[in-house]
């Protein structure tokens, strides 16, 4: 069968081998860490270090929240290109191209390469001796809070943290996240105990899907992508049905079988009206929840959502035939100053149609409280703000996180931090809020450092990540923020932590010593700690939680909708996209240039703008607006878009950084800021979708850069893009 | 080579596109991808310019149309004058077609784009000349010229950046054309390995960047001779066949509509790729 024929191709390859292993001794990063450079024969290489042959080592992406795990491809010495870890249950193989950009932030020639310290309005490069040495000074000295700002953090270093902050005794810790799914969480737990269920989409045949973009960002969206796989043909061949309800398009609202556009603010109004309208078709439904929903009927749900009757009996009847279905509360739903009675109103159709146990399962419960994910909040910063305006705070730290770019102009976070005699930001980049330090601490990136996380979703059983270095250090002024919090610790506790020569050793001695509880024992610690690292997970013990059953316990009162404001007439929804995200990670330009998948524009904020609205406003494409609200304003981009509700603009978060680095840096416009100060009533969260505005034509026009063609999406009759109807296919015969 | 022997063993030169009587022997490489499954996120695009060295070029000669992306989600609407995309959007990932009769490769002047022995339509660096007849020619618009010599642009591959470019793919110069190639580098390591154990590379062993990251796994690739493999299985089962351009099932008056099709097959191009038809629910 196979040919024996001489390869010119193969020969050429062998060819290219040798001289690449000449070429290439030279020029690896054996040696970056003492910054000389020695020519070694590879007679010596490393353990696994085969010149030409790439080595997949697994660790934990750190692109965003969700925690999959992944293998980075090391060749020579160098990260090339980052894979999905099969082995963790979140991901199984796969990541989104957010991902794939996390080369990208450790490659990337805008990172802090060293330690620098406020000198005026310039940074003076110091040592990490001198730095930490400061900062037990500035600790020292007066009375106030230390606070101690952070992103979600999970793991050993949120047990370093506490444990810093414990010995400091005047410490808090503030979990922020600007895009947080808060409001949900909150909701979750009342309606059925946990924050943060197992949604089961590949059990379910219908998912109706409040504004949850679960494709795109929200909470675990590669987890969530292979379960929609399942979702859209099961093992049985049997097709699931997506409903999407939300005022603009998502990337999963663009995957829906029926994208319903509702008036924005009225998604709990529909969900207690598709409640009304399934008993009457005859679903059981407890007496005090008829009671509640008695006034909802689907003419009044049709006139208050805007969806038209025939959708909702549509969708009722769907309902009542396929069953298990799935609701989802997702961020749309969430982002009003009633989100909670939305979220509420939500869980309650899901409670309701008997999905509980079927398609919303109970997470584990993990037995080491002190490493379980703190989820961050947007109320978070509101508390942190309050202390330094009233001057409490002598001492700020910022890790993971970036508030003087995501913070509402409103909170005058700026000025406030002001107020704080000493800032120390950890940070990749000199972004907004390292810019305002005064001591600016270098991290190594997510391929140099050690570090163990627990993300708050995980799709199987309980598991730890394991984060490891997949290369040395490119810059030697860099530290893992593990490393940092040991040395603070042994700044006060010397006698507790003298024994850990660094973070790493520190890591593995806790590891191993759980190892027992994890059903390892027999094993030398030694092969436990190897088999932990190849893996890049750990199951950890799991003990199942039970979700709570009652379906309604009273208390839920929606407000009517919206009454129209004439001097700001739209609603303005700042977009989550799957790449920018709250914009951590702008300055990867394979994100930039990847275009947004609705409205194929590239490297510029753009807004969002119904057909009917633009031609009220006498808008077209490429009209530079100006959008503002009652606490500011931006400009941008009219993009002309047909998924987006006529009362709705949308403008994408994560652009118009001021600083950060040279692909973020003056790249659109940071929605953020414009925000207004309207909260949540329950959960006290910034409510991201209240905010009203008015739009008004600055008097430019531009060519928008995207990579839609003139056409603009219409196929001119060509058969290109093919859909047919579901009823005429049949995927059960597929292979 | 003699110009007799090339006239007298022609068919034997020319690679023709398959027919019942020009098999391919070993290889042929193919791909399908479920329209139903896609969801337009883009992580195969940004997995494609990790593994190809792909050049960033910025917004400038983005609106230039000099963007450099092997791999390209295209977004279209339902232009029927409804209010709103109310059944969302058709998301294609469009590359190379790996046209059997590509169009690109006849109008090539040095040559440089010609057909391998395992059914891909290559591109020879090192042998073109930018004459960009072949991205004219190309009814998919997959070729991608170097306009900018881009390793040395400032701010595409900055240190440490290119330090990240895969050493078994190439950088291209300016001046020359480049496209999709199947990730040949990763299929030519597994023909290697392959070959040096005597077999054939067997279905799921090498995967394209873009398969290999895809969350919804909506794409699935290899080797159409090898009779295990899922890909051909596939195609069967849908009843497209490569080496026409009318498939018979289009015809038939069968109710029950098999989801394949290949894009802009009536040009006769003979596209290697498959797209399964994307599905809308029609009970709501």
């Amino acid at each position: 069968m196979i040919e024996n024929s001489f390869n010119r191709r193969d020969f050429m390859r062998v060819l290219g081998w040798g001289g690449a292993t000449v070429a290439l001794s030279g020029c690896g990063n054996t040696s970056v860490e003492d910054g000389k450079e020695f020519v070694t024969s590879y007679v010596e290489a490393a353990d696994y270090v085969i010149p030409s042959i790439g080595t997949y080592f697994n660790t934990t992406c750190a692109q965003c929240d969700a925690g999959c795990g992944i293998m980075g491809r090391v060749r020579e010495g160098r990260v090339l290109k980052l894979e999905g870890n099969p082995t963790s249950s979140i991901n199984k193989g796969k990541t989104c191209g957010l991902g794939q950009a996390g080369v990208q932030a450790h490659y990337n020639p805008d990172r802090v390469r060293e330690p620098l310290l406020r000198n005026g309005s310039k940074g003076e490069t110091i040592t990490w001796e001198k730095a930490l040495e400061l900062i037990k000074d500035k600790i020292g000295v007066g009375a106030g809070e230390v606070a101690f700002l952070t992103g979600g953090v999970s793991g050993h270093t949120k047990v370093l943290l506490k444990n810093y902050l414990d010995a400091l005794g005047s410490g808090h810790h503030y979990a922020y996240e600007a895009v947080s799914p808060a409001i949900i969480r909150a909701a979750n737990k009342k309606a059925y105990g946990v924050e943060m269920p197992r949604l089961r989409l590949d059990k379910a045949k219908v998912i109706v899907s409040f504004g949850a973009d679960f494709l795109g960002a929200w909470v675990s969206p590669v987890h969530f992508a292979q379960q929609y796989a399942r979702f859209r043909k099961n093992a049985k061949g049997e097709r699931g049905v997506l409903v999407q309800i939300e005022s603009k398009m998502t990337l999963t609202g663009a995957n829906a079988d029926r994208w319903l556009a509702v008036r924005p603010g009225t998604e709990g109004i529909f969900a207690l009206g598709l409640i009304n309208g399934l008993a009457a078709a005859g679903l059981s439904v407890p007496k005090d929840v008829l009671d509640l929903v008695r006034s909802y009927t689907i003419s009044r749900v049709s006139k208050d959502t805007g969806v038209s009757t025939e959708h909702m009996d549509k969708l009722i009847a769907l309902l009542r035939a396929r069953s298990p279905s799935l609701v989802i509360a997702g961020s749309a739903a969430e982002g009003y100053a009633h989100g909670s009675q939305n979220a509420a109103a939500i869980n309650l159709l899901n409670k309701v149609l008997g999905n509980v146990g079927k398609t919303v399962e109970p997470p584990s419960a993990i037995s080491f409280p002190q490493i379980t994910p703190t989820t961050g909040s947007r109320s978070a910063l509101q508390a942190l703000n309050d202390s330094m305006a009233q001057g409490k705070v002598k001492v700020l730290f910022s890790y993971g996180a970036n508030p003087v770019f995501t913070a509402p102009i409103t909170m005058k976070l700026k000025e406030n931090m002001k107020k704080v005699p000493f800032k120390v930001a950890f940070a990749h980049y000199m972004d907004e809020t390292a810019v305002e330090a005064d001591l600016v601490l270098p991290l190594n990136s997510a391929m140099e450092d050690w570090s163990t996380s627990v993300p708050e979703y995980v799709a199987e059983g309980a598991q730890l990540n394991i984060q490891q270095p997949l290369m040395e250090k490119l810059y030697p002024g860099t530290l893992g923020m593990g490393d940092i919090l040991l040395a603070l610790l042994k700044q006060r506790r010397p006698d507790e932590y003298k024994g850990y020569e660094d973070f790493y050793s520190y890591l593995r001695g806790a590891m191993v010593s759980i190892k027992g509880t994890l059903g390892k024992a027999s094993e030398s610690d030694d092969t436990f700690w190897d088999g932990a690292l190849s893996h890049g997970v750990v199951k950890l013990k799991d003990t199942p939680i039970s979700l709570a059953n009652k379906v309604f316990s009273g208390n839920l009162a929606l407000p009517a909708p919206f009454a129209e404001d004439g001097g700001y007439p739209l609603h303005l929804i700042p977009a989550v996209s799957a790449s920018l995200r709250d914009g951590r990670n702008a300055n990867e330009p394979w994100l930039q240039e990847s275009p947004d998948p609705l409205t194929t524009i590239v490297w510029d904020s753009w807004v969002e703008v119904h057909p009917k609205t633009a031609a009220k406003l006498g808008i077209v494409e490429g009209d530079i607006v100006e959008v503002a609200s009652k606490s500011g304003a931006i400009k941008a981009q009219v993009y002309v878009f047909p998924g987006i509700h006529p009362d709705v603009i949308s403008v994408p978060l994560g652009y118009g950084h001021e600083a950060m680095g040279r692909y973020a840096k003056g790249v659109g416009a940071n929605v953020f800021r414009m925000l207004d100060p309207i909260f949540d009533k329950e959960t006290g969260e910034l409510a991201m979708h209240e905010t009203r505005v008015k739009i008004t034509k600055a008097g430019q026009r531009v060519i928008i850069v995207k990579d839609e063609g003139p056409a603009g999406g219409n196929q001119m009759g060509r058969k290109i893009a093919v859909r047919m109807s579901s009823e005429k296919a049949n995927i059960s015969k597929e292979v | 080579m003699s110009i007799v022997n090339l006239l007298g063993n022609w068919s034997d030169f020319r690679q023709q596109h398959p027919s019942d009587e020009h098999k391919h022997l070993e290889y042929k490489w193919a791909m399908s991808i479920d329209l139903d499954a896609c969801t337009g996120c883009n992580a195969c695009s940004v997995a494609c310019y990790a593994e190809n060295n792909l050049p960033v070029v910025g917004k400038e000669k983005f609106s230039h149309g000099h963007s450099h992306h092997w791999m390209r989600i295209e977004r279209y609407w339902d232009n029927d004058g409804r209010e709103f995309a109310d059944q969302g959007a058709q998301f294609l990932p469009m590359l190379c077609q790996q046209c059997e009769s590509a169009p690109c490769e006849t109008v090539c002047p040095v040559g440089a784009t010609n057909h391998t022995a395992d059914g891909l339509n290559s591109q020879n660096y090192h042998r073109c000349v930018g004459s960009r007849y072949c991205n004219a020619n190309c009814p998919y618009k997959v070729r991608y010229f170097n306009w900018y010599d881009y390793p040395t642009t400032e701010n595409v591959w900055p240190e440490p950046m290119r330090q990240q470019l895969n050493p078994d793919a190439t950088v291209r110069g300016k001046g020359v054309m480049e496209k999709c190639t199947f990730c040949l580098q990763r299929l030519r390591a597994a023909q290697s390995t392959a070959r040096t154990e005597g077999r054939s590379v067997r279905d799921g062993e090498v995967q394209t960047a873009c398969q290999q990251v895809c969350p919804t796994g909506a794409i699935t690739f290899g080797n159409l001779v090898d009779p295990e493999a899922k890909v051909g299985k596939q195609w069967m089962q849908q009843q497209v066949e490569l080496n026409k351009d009318k498939q018979a099932k289009d015809t038939a008056e069968h109710a029950s509509k098999l989801r394949g099709y290949r894009v802009l097959e009536e040009l006769r191009t003979y596209p290697s790729v498959m797209y399964l038809e994307q599905l809308r629910e029609s009970a709501i």
